[in-house]
C-alpha cells in the first residue's frame, strides 16, 4: 500500500553529537543497600534482578514506567521477544543511540541481565536505518547482541511499534533504562541521571548529556553554552515535543529526549495560502486525507471530520514538516480532534 | 534569554522546500522556452510574455486590494502571464493578450479567494475565452524564423499548423525532426518540443510536479492515436503528428500539473490524467477547434474533487481492514506519553489564542 502511504525521510541532523561521547555533569550519586551486595553479577536470579530495579528506582524512558513492573508483568511465553529501543528517529535526538556507539559494555551487560528476568526467546536492539549525516558506521552489534535496522520512514517508532507481534509476546525496554540496571548491579547506584541531547543551532557545543533528573533546562542550556539568544526553546523531540517559555522552571525528568534551542521561530508572519499540492496526504503514516480534513477543521465541520476517520491522527507532525506553504496543519488537526472528543463527552453527558 | 521566546508549534525543523522556491523552479522551467520563442520569432514574443507577467500581476494585486486577502504574495500570476503568451501565435495583439490575463486573474481566480481556491486552470480559461472571442487571430500563426514587429500590425507571412492540417484530415507537410525542433508554425511555446520536455523533466526531478501526471495522460493517448488515426498512412506517422501538433506535450507538462485543480492523491492523479487523455482525444478528434486541450482541461477540472473521493473511498476500506484502527488502540496502550504531549502543546495554543484575544 505504499501507492498511498508514502512517508517522509528526515534530514537526520545527528552530528556532532552521536560522535562525541556523553558529557557527564558533576553530581553525587546515591546508592542503595541490597540483601545480596555479594552475589556475583553472572549468579543473579531473575526476583534479584527485579528486585534490583525496584531498589534503583529505574524508569523505562521509551515509555514511562518502572522498569520492575515491566519485568515482573511481561509474561513471555513460546518465541517471545525482547527488544531494546534505541530507534531515535527525529531529529537531533540521539540520546539512546549514543549509548550503542559510546557504552556497548555497559549496555550489553544490562540487556543480559533483562534478558535474565525475562528470558525470551530472541533479544536484539532497534535502530533507525535512515542515517546518512554520520562520519562513522553505526554498530551491527552490541556485545553479543544484534542490532536490528529499523527502516521505512518517519514515525518509524510508531511503524516499529505496529510490526511486533501480536499479544504479550513482546518487550520492549529504552537503552537507558538497560543501562541503569547494569549500573545498579555492579555499583548498587540508584537512577538519580537521565541521558538527554542538547542540540539546536543556537547550541555552541550540542552533545548528550547525563544529568541529575530534575536539571533545570536554563542549567543544561549554560552547561553546552549559547552562540546567541535562541527564539526558540523546545523540550522534548524535534517533531513532537513542545515550546517552553521559562527554562528556569522548566525541569527534564526520565523520559525528556532532548533539549533543543533555535535561533530562528518559523511562527508569525504571514503563511502563504494553500497551493493543494498533496504532499501532506502523501505523508501521513495513518494515510488520512490531510490535506480535506485541514479545511474542515478550520471551519470547524466536526461531523465531516468524524466521516474522515480524524481520530486516528497520532499528531506526529508529518504533514507540517512537508508543507510547502509552512501552514501548521497537525496542530489545527490536533485542536480541532481534542473538541470533537469534548464535543462526544458532552453528548454522552 | 526569557523576553525573546516565541511559541511555535509542534514539528520545529520543517522542509527547506516551499511553495516561492516551488513557484520559482516553475518559472525557471518556462525561461528556456522564451529562449527558443526570441530565436524563432524575435523579441516581439519577449515583451508578449512580459506584458502578460506585468498584467497578471497588476490584477492579482487589485484582486488582493479589493478582497482583503490576508495571504503571502506568492509567484502564481508570474506563472499564469507566462503561460498565457505561449499558448498564442507570435504575432497576437497585445489586447488579446491583456484580455485572457483579465479573465485568467479577475475571472477564475479572485472571486473565489485568490491562489490555492481557484476551480479551473486559470491560464486555460484564459486562453479558451479568447479563443472563443477572436478565433481567426488566436489561430493564425506566422511561419517562423522571422523577425515580427515589437508594436503595431503584425506583417509576418501566414502559415498553416499541422494542428489545423490534422482538424480538416490532411497530413501536414513538416517532417517529424521540424516539429521537435520547433521550427513548424504554430502557438509559439508549444511547437520545440525538445526544449518543452527538457523543461518538464527538469520540474520531475526537482519533483515540483509529478511524474505521474504526465505520464498517464501521454501515454494512454499516443495509444489512442495510434490506434485512431485522423489521416492515412502508418500509424507512427499518426502518433507523431498528433502528439508533436498542438499543445498537447505542453500542456501535459505545464497545466495538467497545476497542484491547485489536480486531484491530490497519486492514484487521483493517475486517474485525471487517463480521463483527461481520452477527453483531450474526443475533443481534438470530433471538435471544431483545432486546439481542444485547454477546453478539455476545463471540463476535466471538474471531476478533480470527484476523483478525490474515490481515492478516499479505497483508503476508508484500507484504514479499517488493514487493521489500523486496531493498532492504533495498541499504540495508545503502549505509549502513554503521546497523549500527554498533545494535550500540553494544544494548551499551549490556548493560552496563545486568550493572549491576542486580550
Amino acid at each position: 500500500m505504499s501507492f498511498f502511504v508514502k512517508g517522509i525521510i528526515l534530514e537526520q541532523k545527528k552530528e556532532p553529537m552521536l560522535t562525541r561521547s556523553t558529557l557527564v555533569m558533576r553530581q553525587e550519586f546515591e546508592y542503595f543497600d541490597c540483601d545480596f551486595p555479594d552475589a556475583a553479577i553472572d549468579e543473579l536470579s531473575a526476583e534479584q534482578i527485579i528486585e534490583l530495579a525496584k531498589l534503583a528506582g529505574i524508569v523505562d524512558e521509551s515509555d514511562g514506567k518502572m522498569l520492575w513492573e515491566k519485568l515482573e508483568k511481561a509474561n513471555l511465553g513460546e518465541g517471545g521477544r525482547l527488544i531494546i529501543d534505541a530507534i531515535d528517529d527525529e531529529p537531533y535526538i540521539s540520546s539512546q543511540m549514543s549509548l550503542c556507539v559510546h557504552q556497548q559494555d555497559k549496555l550489553a551487560l544490562g540487556i543480559e541481565l533483562c534478558e535474565k528476568a525475562l528470558n525470551p526467546a530472541k533479544t536484539y536492539i532497534a535502530m533507525y536505518k535512515h542515517i546518512f549525516d554520520v562520519n562513522f558506521s553505526l554498530p551491527h552489534r552490541v556485545g553479543k547482541y544484534k542490532v536490528e535496522k529499523i527502516g521505512g520512514r518517519y514515525p518509524a517508532e510508531n511503524r516499529a511499534y505496529r510490526h511486533l507481534p501480536k499479544g504479550k509476546n513482546s518487550v520492549v525496554i529504552g537503552s537507558c533504562a538497560a543501562l541503569h540496571l547494569a549500573r545498579a548491579a555492579e555499583e548498587s547506584r540508584k537512577m538519580t541521571t537521565c541521558f538527554i541531547t542538547v542540540a539546536g543551532d543556537a547550541v555552541k557545543n550540542p552533545r548528550n548529556v547525563e544529568v541529575p533528573v530534575g536539571t533545570s533546562v536554563e542549567k543544561l542550556l549554560e552547561l553546552c553554552g549559547l552562540t546567541e539568544e535562541p527564539e526558540v526553546i523546545v523540550v522534548g523531540g524535534s517533531m513532537t515535543g513542545r515550546a517552553i517559555f521559562e527554562p528556569e522552571n522548566e525541569l527534564v525528568g526520565p523520559t525528556t529526549r532532548g533539549v533543543i534551542a533555535l535561533c530562528k521561530s518559523y511562527s508569525g508572519g504571514k503563511s502563504y495560502n494553500c497551493i493543494g499540492c498533496g504532499r501532506c496526504d502523501h505523508a501521513c503514516p495513518k494515510a488520512l486525507s490531510v490535506s480535506t480534513m485541514r479545511k474542515l477543521a478550520e471551519f470547524g465541520k466536526y461531523d465531516e471530520l468524524r466521516h474522515y476517520d480524524a481520530a486516528l491522527c497520532i499528531g506526529c507532525g508529518a504533514c507540517s514538516y512537508v508543507c510547502p506553504a509552512r501552514i501548521d496543519i497537525a496542530a489545527t488537526i490536533i485542536k480541532a480532534k481534542k473538541q470533537m472528543e469534548l464535543a462526544k463527552k458532552e453528548d454522552m453527558a | 534569554m526569557k523576553e525573546k521566546l516565541m511559541f511555535q508549534n509542534a514539528p520545529h525543523v520543517r522542509q527547506s522546500e516551499s511553495v516561492a522556491t516551488m513557484m520559482g523552479d516553475f518559472v525557471i522551467a518556462l525561461l528556456p522556452i522564451y529562449l527558443m520563442c526570441f530565436f524563432y520569432y524575435g523579441a516581439r514574443s519577449l515583451v508578449l510574455g512580459l506584458c502578460g507577467v506585468f498584467f497578471c500581476v497588476l490584477f492579482s494585486l487589485i484582486g488582493k486590494i479589493v478582497v482583503k486577502e490576508r495571504a503571502k504574495f506568492d509567484l502564481t500570476p508570474v506563472i499564469t502571464g507566462l503561460i498565457i503568451p505561449l499558448l498564442m501565435p507570435a504575432d497576437i495583439p497585445y489586447y488579446i493578450v491583456i484580455s485572457a490575463c483579465a479573465v485568467a486573474i479577475l475571472v477564475v481566480k479572485v472571486p473565489f479567494g485568490g491562489t490555492g481556491n481557484n476551480l479551473f486552470n486559470p491560464a486555460a480559461v484564459g486562453f479558451a475565452s479568447v479563443a472563443l472571442c477572436w478565433p481567426e487571430v488566436v489561430f493564425r500563426y506566422p511561419a517562423p524564423m522571422q523577425v515580427i514587429e515589437i508594436f503595431g500590425e503584425s506583417t509576418a507571412k501566414i502559415a498553416n499548423s499541422p494542428a489545423y492540417s490534422l482538424a480538416i484530415g490532411a497530413v501536414p507537410d513538416y517532417e517529424v525532426l521540424d516539429m521537435l525542433l520547433g521550427s513548424v508554425p504554430g502557438p509559439m511555446g508549444a511547437t520545440n518540443i525538445f526544449v518543452v520536455a527538457a523543461c518538464g523533466i527538469f520540474l520531475m526531478v526537482r519533483k515540483t510536479i509529478n511524474w505521474i501526471t504526465p505520464v498517464s495522460f501521454l501515454v494512454p493517448y499516443t495509444l489512442l492515436s495510434a490506434f485512431f488515426p485522423r489521416i492515412g498512412g502508418s500509424p507512427f506517422d499518426a502518433l507523431c503528428y498528433e502528439l508533436f501538433s498542438g499543445t498537447i506535450i505542453f500542456g501535459a507538462l505545464f497545466m495538467l500539473t497545476e497542484p491547485v485543480t489536480s486531484p491530490k492523491r497519486d492514484f487521483g492523479k493517475f486517474l485525471a490524467g487517463l480521463s483527461s487523455a481520452i477527453v483531450v482525444f474526443l475533443f481534438r478528434y470530433f471538435g471544431g477547434l483545432e486546439m481542444g486541450f485547454a477546453n478539455a482541461l476545463i471540463l476535466m477540472n471538474v471531476f478533480s474533487p470527484v476523483f478525490d473521493d474515490v481515492c478516499e473511498e479505497f483508503l476508508k476500506v484500507y484504514r479499517h481492514k488493514d487493521g489500523i484502527v486496531a493498532s492504533f488502540k495498541k499504540d495508545k496502550k503502549q505509549k502513554p506519553e503521546e497523549t500527554v504531549e498533545v494535550n500540553l502543546i494544544e494548551e499551549k495554543i490556548e493560552t496563545k489564542e486568550e493572549e491576542a484575544v486580550k
